[in-house]
């Protein structure tokens, strides 16, 4: 392998590293796991750890018996794959099915491209689509919460998410307004992913990569605001027809997916100019999938499709060599 | 010896669907169990080698200019005689195949050893080719099509062996894609050993 | 030998001398090929028309003004050997699936209970509306009358068990079901 990256100096070396920027991206997820726990209990532990313990050991594997190169599981990128993996997942997720989304997330989604940097997919999401459509019950039964501390159930209940629940009631003729009204809704405006439900520790989290500049702001907002300017433009329309744009904005897993997974480095353009192209197409592509498609969250297609694109972004978009000057 | 070549060649150096890449869209469409796969096959290699040997037969006839459609008039008669003798007397076959049965006249594998061997060889050899080629294709139809058939549905050839749902991807368009992509890049593998 | 030179008459020739020996090839294997086809096309529709009805000993074929819209239904009514009516085998249908048209055939005794039904031709989600076709789902609606069972899913209202995670494709079924049912019990009096 070739160790020395050639390019035009001058070089200044950030005292950045893979892994310090992996890791930092562990400690913004904390928080949200601490809510997924307190949601579901338990569940959310072992469905995180079974999560986390897979893609670790399949990247072990496949870097030992297949590729046999340098062993590159401690950068960390394994963990967060996942993590975020298990955050995708309802929490009452059988095991083997964990299993074989942390084998794709893993093996499809990131080493058959030759691992970390090379793999043009967020590979959470390519484990969390293939779980979908390959397991589309056990991926669309979401399990009410069960609070710790509160009276527990006796009975695990199952029901729809917000965003399928809304869905499924105007595709029935129902008006958006009696659809989101607090007594109909209030035993699932928590059920979810796990990542799904807690849109203010995913923020939180977010908040801390931008100030430790792990991550940019630009993206997230412009996905953020692109979701909720065509939902509010929509909303002002037809309020009948169209919910209201807070439920877009909180509901499903666009907070998840705009601060961790859009703004993924391998998977994103690389200049301003292009994640921002990048992001507009997200949150307009999200959007399209909740209003008109025939799923209720579009969020990782969303990011999938615009991930095939990033090559050709990157290419309208090149970055300024330094010292080059704008000709006028 | 050549004769011998021949009728290997179509298993594993020139495989059709893991080597030369022909004949895509048939494989990924109707690999949906083995017995599909094995079934789109044979019917593939039953055009192969007729047209296979039509064509050999008449390549001192037809005129370069218009060789094409000449080809393509004999390779789509044979795949209508195959259409109407599967609908007679294999009508649950045909019923699942369906589309693709007429589309085997667009199928690259059977124009493609059309121009490249049978007007260029004699009867003997084209139809060796043709049976190479065809049983070549439809080895690998039938592998894709058990694996998308294990993974997919918990059955092979129909014998169920797992209750309830597996991994359903498999049996959809996108598991064809993944199932192939990762059989071509085995072979590769298995091929650069041998060399 | 070398291929033919591309003069115009040559490859007139060879064009003309292909396409009518593959016409005529092709004749004789439609002549040939033409009453089997027929007989297997016949035989699948008989089955399917067997499997939702009892046994009978003629068939009438004949078309319905659908209960719900403007649109023709065929109807396979069936007959025994005293020429009595004993019911009809219904090939409804509804757009309302959660990927395109789903038809059915439902069999629909002469007192108006289902028989049993068969699922023709659907497009809905492997693993998820695709299980329709199971006995699981579609047995339920065995032996019930429009008057005391509601073909509604329990969601809206009645008493259909809809297959998990799959409401829109319970739903559509129904309403299938519902649309042959209706049209029967409109025409009931002409069979």
């Amino acid at each position: 392998m070739n160790n020395y990256t050639i390019s035009g100096s001058p070089h200044v070396h950030g005292g950045e590293s893979t892994k310090k920027i992996m890791y930092s991206v562990i400690i913004a997820l904390m928080p949200a796991f601490l809510f997924s726990i307190y949601y579901f209990g338990f569940d959310a532990v072992r469905v995180t750890l079974i999560s986390v313990a897979a893609c670790v050991m399949v990247e072990w594997l496949i870097q030992k018996f297949l590729i046999k190169g340098q062993c590159t599981i401690s950068d960390g990128s394994a963990i967060i794959t996942g993590i975020l993996l298990a955050f995708n997942l309802p929490s009452n997720i059988p095991a083997w099915m964990i299993i074989i989304g942390s084998i794709v997330a893993i093996g499809i989604g990131k080493m058959s491209f030759g691992g970390l940097g090379n793999n043009p997919f967020n590979p959470a999401l390519v484990g969390r689509v293939f779980m979908l459509i390959s397991f589309p019950k056990a991926m669309t039964t979401w399990p009410t919460p069960q609070p710790l501390f509160s009276n527990a159930l006796t009975d695990a209940v199952t029901g729809p998410t917000l965003l399928g629940h809304i869905k499924e009631g105007l595709a029935q003729g129902i008006s958006a307004q009696d659809l989101i009204i607090y007594e109909n809704i209030k035993d699932f405006i928590y059920s979810g992913s796990l990542g799904e439900i807690g849109s203010i520790a995913i923020i939180i989290g977010g908040l801390f990569l931008i100030i430790r500049k792990v991550i940019d702001w630009q993206t997230p907002v412009t996905i953020i605001a692109t979701v909720g300017i065509v939902a509010t433009a929509c909303w002002l329309i037809d309020p009948v027809q169209f919910v209201h744009p807070m439920v877009h904005i909180f509901g499903g897993g666009l907070m998840l997916g705009a601060f961790f997974m859009a703004t993924d480095m391998a998977t994103s353009p690389m200049t301003m100019k292009g994640k921002i192209i990048f992001s507009l197409g997200i949150g307009a592509l999200t959007i399209i999938i909740r209003l008109w498609g025939a799923y209720p969250e579009g969020m990782s297609f969303a990011i999938l499709i615009m991930n095939a694109f990033v090559p050709l972004i990157n290419k309208v978009c090149k970055p300024t060599r330094f010292g080059n000057t704008v000709k006028q | 010896m050549a004769n011998w070549n021949n009728l290997t060649k179509g298993f594993f150096k020139e495989n059709p669907v893991f080597v030369l890449l022909l004949g895509c869209c048939p494989t990924l469409a109707t690999t949906t169990s083995a017995i599909n796969g094995l079934s789109m096959g044979l019917a593939t290699t039953f055009v192969l080698i007729l047209s296979n040997m039509c064509i050999s037969l008449l390549k001192n006839f037809i005129p370069n200019k218009v060789h094409i459609p000449c080809y393509i008039v004999v390779i789509a008669s044979f795949v209508t005689v195959l259409q109407l003798l599967m609908q007679a007397y294999l009508p649950s076959i045909y019923e699942t195949l369906g589309l693709f049965i007429p589309l085997i006249v667009v199928n690259c594998i059977v124009l493609g050893r059309a121009e490249a061997f049978a007007s260029k060889n004699g009867i003997g050899a084209s139809a060796i080719d043709g049976i190479s080629m065809g049983l070549g294709y439809s080895m690998a139809l039938t592998i894709l099509g058990s694996i998308r058939e294990i993974l997919g549905s918990g059955s092979i050839f129909g014998w169920k062996f797992i209750e309830g749902d597996a991994i359903l991807v498999f049996v959809l368009a996108p598991g064809a894609f993944i199932a192939m992509g990762y059989l071509i890049a085995i072979m590769n593998r298995l091929l650069k050993k041998s060399k | 030998m070398a291929a033919k030179k591309d003069t115009l008459i040559n490859m007139f020739v060879a064009l003309f001398v292909i396409c009518i020996v593959s016409g005529g090839v092709l004749g004789v294997v439609y002549n040939a090929t033409k009453d089997p086809i027929a007989a297997a096309e016949a035989a699948k529709k008989t089955k399917a028309i067997k499997n939702v009805l009892p046994e009978f000993y003629e068939l009438k074929e004949t078309t319905v003004k659908s209960a719900m819209e403007d649109v023709e239904i065929p109807f396979h009514l069936a007959y025994d050997a005293d020429n009595n009516f004993i019911g009809a085998a219904v090939e409804t249908f509804t757009n309302k699936g959660f990927s395109g048209n789903i038809s059915l055939m439902v069999g629909i005794l002469a007192d108006g209970s289902i028989k049993n039904i068969t699922v023709l031709q659907h497009a809905e989600t492997p693993g998820l509306g695709s299980k329709m076709s199971e006995p699981e789902f579609k047995d339920q609606f065995n032996d019930k009358k429009a008057g005391s069972f509601n073909i509604k899913v329990k969601k809206d209202g009645g008493d259909v068990d809809a297959i998990t995670a799959a409401t829109i494709s319970s739903r559509a079924f129904c309403d299938a079901v519902n649309r042959a049912l209706l049209t029967f019990e409109n025409n009931k009096g002409g069979f």
